[in-house]
């Protein structure tokens, strides 16, 4: 028993078993929180969501980027894309002709769910009457 | 009397501490840079990290196949330590027994360590292919299964247990295989720590050999992918050097855990006589 003891609880086995637990722990994490869902808002440049507007969504690599999806804002300018699986991603809006910054989004890990905090916002845009 | 020793002391630290730090300086800024998105162009550079992140990590993990060869290069690693340990323990406890041509095969391996492996590159190369492992792990391994600096670790380390040990296991009826298992193995731990870290950090840090030996890029090892990655990325200073940080990380993770059995292993047997 006390040999056993010994063999366990030494720096050799102790490191790469607390290791191998947050990693455990972080993969039923990652499991849980991926589902590819990207949601936010669209508003004009006086705060006002903006209905119907077209969000489009890049995949960011060190050196290229690829349009990977395309949807639109309902009524209260609120959009959501579930099929993203990347980890690195660029939001862009556009209606009537304006279009919002490009807005870098960067996830901790691929396909994370996020509402982003900060909505796109559309320069230029006419007021609606 | 004693007050001038006391600041004798306190200088040398001094002196050490600062000449620790600047050897750290490097290491520190390879691992603020990796947390930061500065690039290496940056004027004027800051000191301390603005707006510190670990995105960059979490680029490197999942925009090269860098998973693929940290597993490569742990496979690699494990077999070699797995050999250099066996290979070696084997080969330094027959240099300890008397036997015909002891002496020259010591001297043998002596002067085979003058070769540089690049001497001898082309050679093993061609077994490695006549027997048929290129692009595969034991192929990989092969040239560090066992090292002959490591076998004169465990040559050292057997030397240095009482000959008086040996002969009473012997009288025991143990044969040469379990006196290594059960009487020098045991008594040559920081032989062994030695061992793991030298074989670890040698075919963690290879990049000639898999060069050399991999055909595709799923059987790379981390400085293969290191070295593509600085080949083809520009102005990503900040995942270059997280990548840096993710391949150093577990050789020094290892050093740290075994620095005690490695420095006695290095030095054990250096005080005799």
């Amino acid at each position: 028993m006390r040999r056993w003891r010994a063999w366990l609880l030494n720096r050799f086995v102790v490191v790469p078993v607390v290791l191998a637990l947050i990693v455990l722990g972080w993969n039923i994490y990652v499991s849980l929180h991926a589902h590819g869902v990207i949601a936010g808002e669209v508003v004009d440049a006086s705060g006002r969501p903006v209905a119907g507007a077209t969000v489009t969504l890049y995949h960011l690599n060190f050196i290229t980027e690829v349009k990977t999806g395309e949807t639109r804002t309902n009524g209260q300018g609120r959009f959501r894309f579930t099929d993203n699986n990347s980890h690195l991603i660029e939001l862009q809006a556009a209606a009537g002709g304006a279009t919002s910054p490009r807005v870098t989004v960067r996830l901790w890990f691929r396909a994370q769910d996020r509402d982003l905090a900060s909505p796109l916002t559309l320069h230029g845009l006419a007021p609606a009457s | 009397m004693i007050r001038g020793r006391r600041s004798v002391v306190l200088l040398r630290h001094l002196v050490l501490v600062l000449l620790s730090a600047a050897m750290l300086v490097p290491f520190y800024w390879v691992l603020k840079t990796s947390i930061t998105d500065e690039n290496i162009f940056a004027y004027p550079p800051h000191l301390l990290p603005t707006d510190p992140n670990l995105f960059s990590y979490v680029d490197v993990w999942y925009l090269i196949p860098f998973p693929r060869f940290l597993w490569n290069s742990v496979v690699v690693s494990l077999l070699a330590i797995a050999g250099n340990l066996v290979l070696n323990a084997l080969a330094g406890y027959a240099l300890t027994r008397n036997f015909p041509g002891q002496r020259f095969a010591t001297l043998l391996l002596l002067s085979c360590m003058m070769i540089p492996f690049q001497a001898t590159i082309i050679p093993a190369y061609l077994i490695t292919a006549k027997l048929g492992l290129l692009n595969s792990y034991l192929g990989l391994a092969l040239p560090l299964l066992s090292t002959i600096i490591c076998i004169f670790v465990f040559k050292a380390s057997f030397e240095a247990v009482p000959r008086s040990l040996v002969e009473a296991a012997r009288i025991d009826g143990l044969g040469d295989l379990r006196i290594l298992w059960r009487v020098m193995l045991p008594l040559s731990r920081a032989a062994i720590g030695t061992n793991v870290i030298l074989a670890f950090t040698w075919s963690w840090n290879n990049f000639l050999w898999p060069l050399i030996i991999t055909r595709t890029v799923s059987m790379q090892t981390l400085p293969l992918g290191l070295a593509n990655f600085l080949s083809y990325m520009e102005n990503t200073t900040s995942a270059l050097y997280a990548f840096v940080v993710m391949v150093l990380a577990p050789g020094i993770a290892v050093f740290l855990m075994a620095q005690k059995e490695f420095i006695r292993g290095l030095t054990s047997g250096a005080a005799k006589g």
